[in-house]
């Protein structure tokens, strides 16, 4: 077998290892949290290491002119799109370790679990960017998405996040379902499974239109409901508000770089040839996600569901990327590097700010954080600035890609309304600023939010570096993904 | 390559804002003083500006290198006469908004480094010459005028900062799209992305296209101006916001919408311009009545002085459409002028307020007897806001009506009523604030301008006079890019100046 190309799998590789490694030892050794940190430390250290091979062996593909590799008997692809989704993925994962430390703390012998889950998750939404097959992208999907319900539930303290985790996994289970069958169909007409080799097929046979089209449909629908696209996404607000804090951001964000890319390559290889069936579809959903995210994150109370909402309106964003075809993978790819550890940062301080096994989070409790605790605070601001699409952050320059590839296209209309909703989102972004800054302590309800730990704070630090510097000199970042995704 | 003269005079109050911000929090004694000190740095980077500055049309100081190659986004800086008073009048402006803060409690350091950062903003986007690069310093801005508002405002800051913000920021969304066609048609042209302003200039646009991106260009900056109809959240801003706010949102913010028309809708949409100048004119000498019609009803003096801005700032755009020499010299001059008087008024007011606690015009009375010097700064000030001739309102005003007289007679007339209009206004709100006998007990024993205060006014004073003695000073420097701006229109349209000339009779 020569196309076992170990260096394509390997950030996966490690990341299962690492994950196995702390079930047994804390089977067999029942060590403290502290000791356990090491264990991560080392283990997401390897992880970064088996990144940079991958990159650098990819690197080193390009200057021989190959856009990258297939392997493991055309399973797995190692390309520049995957690359940089598990370079985001990797980051997520870090920042998402960081930012769950005080919640494995308070959730005792279950932190081990926590953290075994999220490297599962991580391998799993790898597969799935990685994927060059329809059935290995199905597997990836549903290691990733269960563990995620897992996680859901993982602090089981309140009937909310019960719930959200029992949503959570039947609705998800029902969207892996549809897209199983969409693979299905599209085996029973084609025979193929593989997703370059689609692209081909369709190039040349006409296969039934009917089983065409509502395999595309059951693809494209089992992924949307996965990066929370309207009408899909009526899951995200209750999952999102009631999942344990500590790990709702990586949760949020791990699925949504897992579903766009798996959906840009969906809809921009095996179906390129139907660009102008699914682009008015796709555009249709992403005008639709972007008002109603809106709209419903306008009237919010708890932050977490605003955030929900607004990840809603977010999905609806990055389509508008993708309905405007593979010219825009570049600019979505920025755009979810930057927007997901922004996720990661707000919803790790809702943790911080509401307690890291809570569920929910009262804008109530916002109220003169800047006062109480001005690292924090100016941390959530930025990222409010951030998610808003504000120039001056990378928010702005991702909105800015998204937008110029779609109107080159010619989907102007929908660009309009992007760019009339995000003046709406302002509301409620600033909403969380005022409360921060311009309100006083609510003595009734506040309590006094931990100061995140030297880990937390190192996240958010990242997070609001990220968020600026790119912002006002994106060029390395862009430079970054460009040289890699032809 | 140059001394990057205008990345550095961005730069330096972005480092000031730092600095403060490191000042250790209960040295509270220093914080206001380092400020004010390093904000005099720009004020001399400015100076030599100035100094170098050639009258001469086509931008200077130029800098530009790439940011995102493959977009077409470049840094690419550079100033022509129009921009190089507006950055003076911003550097001046900020010591003095500084000097003015003495009695921001809250947080100070996070305030003087909000002052400084919109220093930065607003020198950035008078000296952008990329599309993007410019939008980006047009919306940044935003952020820390908010926070100036929403924290150290009066009572009612949160709904007037939040109306200022999303106000502005809709005008901007439809503005980007207009920005993201242009490059794309830029693309789709020349086959290369760019954001450019002189590759953007190059475009032969269609009358259709340049009709509807004059008009989503037009309503970001006319909201920004701001004109009539979209004035509304002005009053509230300028009421709510602390003393350096007002002053520099009614001396620098407002002139981006000016400024925008004159940089970016009569250059690159002529045609449109031409088409639709009748319709802003009409707008800006609507402005310019009913402000002054409202500033006269007002009882609370900042709202008076907030009110006259859309009355000045419709001179502004009348003088900026009558595109004639005279009317666009008058335009920028009188933005300038604008920002100096108008300036002056919200110190005044705010200095009034922290001796009273109240705005309202009928608590005070006789001032004029317990606090002389300020009544007599306060009088020079309104003068030079009316328009008397020897101060530079005067000089402003009279090269617009000229100006625009010569191609809108009916709408030069009906403007010369706002000039009677805020004689009225502000002598009329000058008579019940100052003169009389102070019947009111709090009125005996207020005390009068301060060492601190009366520093404040001279540099204003001093200009105030300058530019109402010898505008050439000024005037030399701006023509050469309004003439060129004329130019340009003529060139590409069937416009042409009408030739009359001050002195001789018309034809």
């Amino acid at each position: 077998m020569s196309d076992l190309i170990w260096s394509a799998i390997a950030p996966e590789i490690l990341l299962v290892i690492v994950a196995s490694l702390v079930l047994v030892v804390e089977v067999w050794k029942r060590p403290p949290l502290k000791s356990m940190a090491w264990l991560i430390g080392a283990g997401l250290v390897g992880t970064w290491a088996a990144w940079f091979l991958q990159f650098s062996r990819l690197q080193d593909l390009m200057e021989l002119g190959s856009p990258g590799t297939l392997a493991f008997n055309n399973m797995v692809v190692s390309d520049g799109t995957a690359v940089i989704a598990e370079l985001i993925l990797l980051v997520i994962l870090t920042l998402g370790v960081a930012m769950a430390w005080p919640m494995l703390d308070e959730v005792g012998r279950r932190s081990a679990e926590t953290l075994v889950l999220m490297f599962l998750a991580t391998s799993g939404f790898m597969f799935l960017v990685a994927s060059a097959n329809l059935v290995m992208a199905f597997i990836g999907l549903e290691v990733g998405s269960i563990s995620l319900y897992v996680l859901a539930a993982i602090a089981r303290k309140s009937r909310l996040a019960d719930e959200a985790a029992m949503k959570y996994f039947l609705l998800g289970s029902f969207a892996s379902a549809v897209f199983i069958y969409g693979v299905a169909l599209l085996y029973a007409g084609s025979g193929s499974v593989s997703i370059d080799a689609l692209a081909v097929f369709n190039g040349r046979i006409i296969i039934s239109p009917g089983v065409l089209y509502v395999s595309m449909a059951m693809l494209v629908v089992g992924v949307l409901f996965k990066v929370t696209a309207a009408p899909f996404h009526a899951w995200a607000p209750d999952v999102y508000q009631g999942s344990a804090a500590g790990v709702v951001g990586f949760m949020a964000a791990s699925a949504k770089v897992g579903g766009f890319v798996a959906l840009v390559r969906i809809v921009g290889i095996t179906f390129a040839r139907f660009e102008v069936d699914w682009r008015p579809a796709l555009a249709a959903i992403a005008a639709l996600s972007i008002v109603l995210g809106t709209l419903l994150a306008l009237s919010q109370t708890d932050f977490r569901r605003m955030l929900a909402y607004s990840g809603v309106a977010h999905a609806g964003f990055i389509l508008v990327g993708v309905t405007a075809g593979r010219s825009a993978t570049e600019a979505i790819l920025f755009y979810l590097a930057v927007y997901t550890v922004q996720l990661v940062a707000a919803f790790g301080i809702a943790a911080a700010v509401s307690g890291p096994t809570s569920s929910g989070s009262p804008f109530s409790s916002y109220k003169g954080l800047a006062s109480r605790s001005p690292l924090m605070a100016a941390g959530l601001a930025v990222t409010m600035l951030g998610m808003s699409g504000m120039p001056i952050t990378s928010g702005f320059i991702g909105k800015l890609g998204v937008f110029r590839s779609a109107w080159a296209q010619g989907l102007e209309w929908v660009v309009v309304v992007a760019l009339v909703a995000s003046v709406a989102a302002f509301f409620f972004y600033l909403r969380v600023i005022v409360d921060m800054y311009m309100r006083d302590v609510d003595e009734d309800t506040a309590e006094v939010p931990d100061e995140p730990r030297l880990a937390g704070r190192l996240a958010i630090a990242v997070a609001v570096v990220i968020t600026i510097l790119f912002g006002l000199y994106p060029a390395p970042l862009l430079d970054l993904i460009r040289n890699v995704v032809s | 390559m140059d001394f990057p003269m205008l990345s550095v005079l961005i730069l330096v109050p972005v480092l000031a804002a730092l600095v403060v911000m490191v000042l250790p929090a209960d040295r509270t004694e220093l914080h206001l003083p380092v400020a004010l000190v390093l904000s005099l740095l720009p004020v001399g980077l400015a100076g030599i500006l100035f100094a170098r500055f050639e009258s001469a049309a086509g931008f200077q100081f130029v800098e530009q290198a790439a940011l995102i190659e493959r977009w077409g986004i470049s840094w690419h800086l550079g100033i022509d006469g129009i921009a190089l008073p507006l950055i003076l009048l911003t550097t001046i402006l900020i010591p003095i908004s500084i000097a003015a803060s003495t009695s921001i409690a809250k947080s100070p350091q996070l305030f003087l480094a909000m002052v400084l950062l919109l220093e930065a903003g607003l020198i950035g986007v008078f000296s952008a010459l990329d599309l993007i690069v410019f939008f980006v310093f047009f919306e940044a801005i935003l952020i820390p005028m908010y926070f100036i508002i929403g924290i150290w405002g009066s009572e009612n800051r949160i709904y007037a900062a939040i109306k200022f913000f999303l106000y502005t920021a809709f005008g901007s969304a439809l503005m980007l799209a207009g920005i993201i066609a242009l490059s794309v048609l830029q693309q789709q042209k020349t086959g290369f992305a760019s954001f450019d302003y002189s590759d953007l200039l190059t475009l032969e646009l269609t009358p259709g296209t340049q009709a509807w991106l004059f008009a989503v260009f037009g309503i970001a900056f006319a909201i920004k101006v701001p004109m009539f109809p979209v004035h509304t959240w002005l009053p509230d801003a300028h009421v709510q916001a602390p003393t350096a706010g007002s002053v520099l949102l009614a001396g620098v913010m407002l002139k981006l919408g000016t400024y925008g028309f004159l940089r970016f809708n009569l250059p690159l949409f002529p045609d449109a311009a031409v088409k639709y100048a009748p319709v802003v004119a009409t707008l800006a000498v609507i402005g310019i009545v009913y402000g002054a019609a409202v500033a006269i009803v007002q009882t609370d003096l900042k709202k008076l002085v907030a009110y006259s801005s859309v009355s000045h700032l419709g001179f502004i755009m009348l003088g900026i459409v009558a595109f004639t020499q005279s009317g666009l010299d008058g335009g920028v001059i009188q933005m300038v002028n604008h920002g100096i008087t108008t300036g002056a008024l919200f110190l005044l007011v705010g200095m009034l307020y922290e001796r009273r606690h109240t705005k309202l015009i009928a608590d005070f009375g006789g001032l004029q007897k317990t606090m002389p010097v300020f009544a007599g700064v306060f009088l020079f000030s309104t003068f030079a806001s009316i328009g008397l001739p020897g101060l530079n309102g005067f000089v402003g005003e009279f090269l617009v009506l000229v100006g625009s007289y010569a191609t809108r007679p009916a709408f030069a007339i009906i403007a010369t009523a706002g000039v009677v209009l805020a004689a009225i206004y502000l002598l009329w709100a000058y008579e019940r604030v100052f003169t009389g006998e102070p019947d009111k007990p709090e009125n005996v024993n207020v005390a009068d301008l301060n060492l601190r205060e009366t520093l404040i006014f001279v540099p204003l004073i001093i200009l105030i006079l300058t530019l109402g003695l010898y505008p050439k000073v000024l005037l030399d420097r701006i023509e050469p890019s309004t003439a060129a701006i004329i130019d340009r229109i003529e060139a590409t349209t069937d416009f042409v100046e009408p030739t009359f000339v001050i002195g001789e009779p018309g034809e």
